[in-house]
């Protein structure tokens, strides 16, 4: 596997980043690249800017500075109509992401309508047996579905425009675990069979260790330190903060 | 310990139900659960749905309309509480028993200083002076490490970060004193370490001053390190009662419920990385 820096043609490249809101400096020089179908670890506490990294690279955060390549094109603070075809993005909260009023075929077909799209008809439903929801589903409400249902939902929502890169912002951290292994496993599937890029933000290092090639554990806006997910399942990372971030996601110990 | 067998355990229950009466039928919550609380960390562990949350509502008698609870014996230190008038009742919670809530951006006042709140959640209780209740609330917001009590004090809920919200939540619920607690999901909404302080404030509450606490929570880790026992809940009833050590103990596989076998599986691990994970197959007959 080729690591940071070394990689001549990654699908992701952020180099140098700096996003301030005020006098608050949330992402401090930041510097990664994803390879083509990687799927790459984001994780940090609350307020560490792992978000807003994801948040800049989806192009909904306008106000930074650096360097941001897709596919070796340099993105402007206003991205065209086809960065958000290729890019799409999955939300932590599947009951906030989804309009309450709109059902899940309005979902789906807004998009579609949007970048001009036919064949909403057939496209809307692969998307949704993709992600593993009945048909009978279609002309259902947010709120006739359950919160992994909804996820679901936001997935093929993602998917339908056939993107080729997916940032999901903790996808599972909303959802029991069983549903959570359901979530992960149909991400990983698709990942496999459409060459899916994934850059994954979460809290939960196991979820990251389980998801993704390699990882970038982020503190206070700055990258502490980038490892493969065998340094983390070897309990092995060089710094303290990623050591201390490993232990504390062990569970208590009495002192 | 010698104080439990002495007198009552702090809390009994057998055979709870809670059963809410809507159109479309009786949804029955819990059914039909049944343990002794001491002086420990009690676990309930469970997903969604599961009634984890009704059970601690419903020892509070805080189970909204339609809902209704039964069962043949609930008692606190000996006193029944199903026979207990509603006044009685309502001195009980917050003062002997409480709660910590979820997410402390819903429970919170949001016009009130966080302070304000916790010193009145103590002059409820207890007859004081407003000026003694604020030098009792800062002590209290020390006490769950809050490093500048005073400053805090005057702070609204929406000025303090996820964490601090928590301590205050806490602090608020331990002013009077309680000899159990109910925390529903405290740690939830928090990051892995400050998610640590906070259990650690209340394993010190635990040991030093002798309370009750019932952990209820989704996340087993958590509860296998942090409890003493783990009731495990599906569908409204007890999968199994265990001590939390075994959760994680291989060779008690064969005692375990299938279903807390399913729980365990389905988590993503780091010393045993699988390429799909386990997903859970419920078998009807668990519920029968």
């Amino acid at each position: 596997m080729t690591m940071a820096g070394m990689n001549p043609q990654p699908t992701i490249l952020v180099e140098k980043l700096n996003v301030s809101f005020g006098d608050s400096h949330v992402v401090k020089d930041l510097s990664f690249t994803v390879s083509p179908g990687e799927s790459y670890g984001i994780v940090g506490e609350s307020g560490s800017g792992k978000s807003t990294v994801l948040r800049v690279l989806s192009g909904l955060n306008p106000d930074w500075s650096g360097t941001v390549a897709i596919d070796r094109q340099v993105q402007p603070k206003r991205r065209d109509k086809a960065f958000y075809r290729a890019v799409q993005m999955v939300f932590q909260d599947p009951y906030g992401s989804l309009h309450p009023k709109k059902t899940v075929d309005d979902a789906l077909a807004e998009p579609l309508a949007i970048h001009g799209i036919g064949d909403a008809e057939k496209r809307i439903g692969r998307a949704m047996s993709e992600v593993g929801l009945p048909a009978s589903f279609r002309f259902r409400y947010p709120h006739q579905l359950s919160g992994g249902q909804r996820q679901r939902v936001a997935i093929a929502r993602a998917l339908v425009l056939e993107p080729s890169i997916l940032l999901l912002d903790e996808p599972t951290s909303a959802l029991d675990v069983s549903i959570q292994a359901e979530v992960l496993n149909l991400l990983q599937a698709l990942r496999q069979e459409r060459k899916l890029t994934y850059i994954l933000v979460s809290h939960d290092l196991a979820v990251v260790a389980h998801m993704c090639q390699r990882l970038l554990v982020m503190q206070f806006g700055r990258g502490v330190e980038e490892m493969t997910a065998q340094t983390l399942a070897a309990r092995n990372p060089q710094t303290a903060y990623a050591q201390q971030l490993l232990t504390a996601s062990e569970g208590f110990r009495r002192a | 310990m010698n104080e439990s067998t002495r007198e009552h355990p702090l809390l009994e229950l057998d055979n709870l139900r809670v059963d809410f009466h809507t159109p479309t039928g009786i949804v029955q919550a819990v059914r039909g659960l049944s343990f002794t609380l001491g002086r420990e960390r009690l676990g309930i562990v469970g997903e969604s749905g599961s009634g984890k949350s009704m059970t601690g509502r419903a020892i509070l008698d805080l189970i909204p309309h339609p809902g209704e609870v039964k069962a043949d014996r609930l008692t606190y230190r000996g006193q029944d509480l199903l026979t207990m008038d509603k006044r009685a009742r309502r001195k009980l919670r917050g003062r002997h028993i409480s709660m910590v809530m979820q997410d402390p951006k819903f429970s919170l006042n949001p016009v009130r200083t966080v302070g304000d709140q916790i010193a009145e959640a103590y002059r409820v209780h207890h007859k004081a002076s407003a000026r003694e209740a604020k030098q009792r609330s800062l002590a209290m917001l020390e006490q769950v490490q809050i490093r500048e009590p005073a400053r805090v004090y005057e702070l609204y809920p929406h000025e303090v970060s996820g964490g601090m919200g928590q301590r205050v939540m806490i602090a608020m619920m331990l002013i009077a004193e309680p000899d159990i607690l109910i925390a529903d999901e405290p740690t939830s909404a928090l990051d892995v370490t400050v998610q640590l302080q906070i259990l650690k404030i209340l394993d010190d509450l635990v040991t030093q001053r002798g309370m009750g606490l019932i952990f209820i929570s989704h996340d087993l880790h958590l509860v296998q390190s942090f409890c003493d026992r783990v009731i495990v809940m599906y569908g409204g009833k007890a999968m199994e009662t265990m001590p939390a050590a075994e959760l994680a103990d291989e060779s008690a596989r064969a005692r375990r419920h299938p279903y807390t076998l399913g729980l365990l599986g389905c988590l993503p691990d780091l010393d045993h990385p699988r390429e799909t994970l386990a997903t859970l197959n419920r078998d009807p007959a668990w519920l029968a």
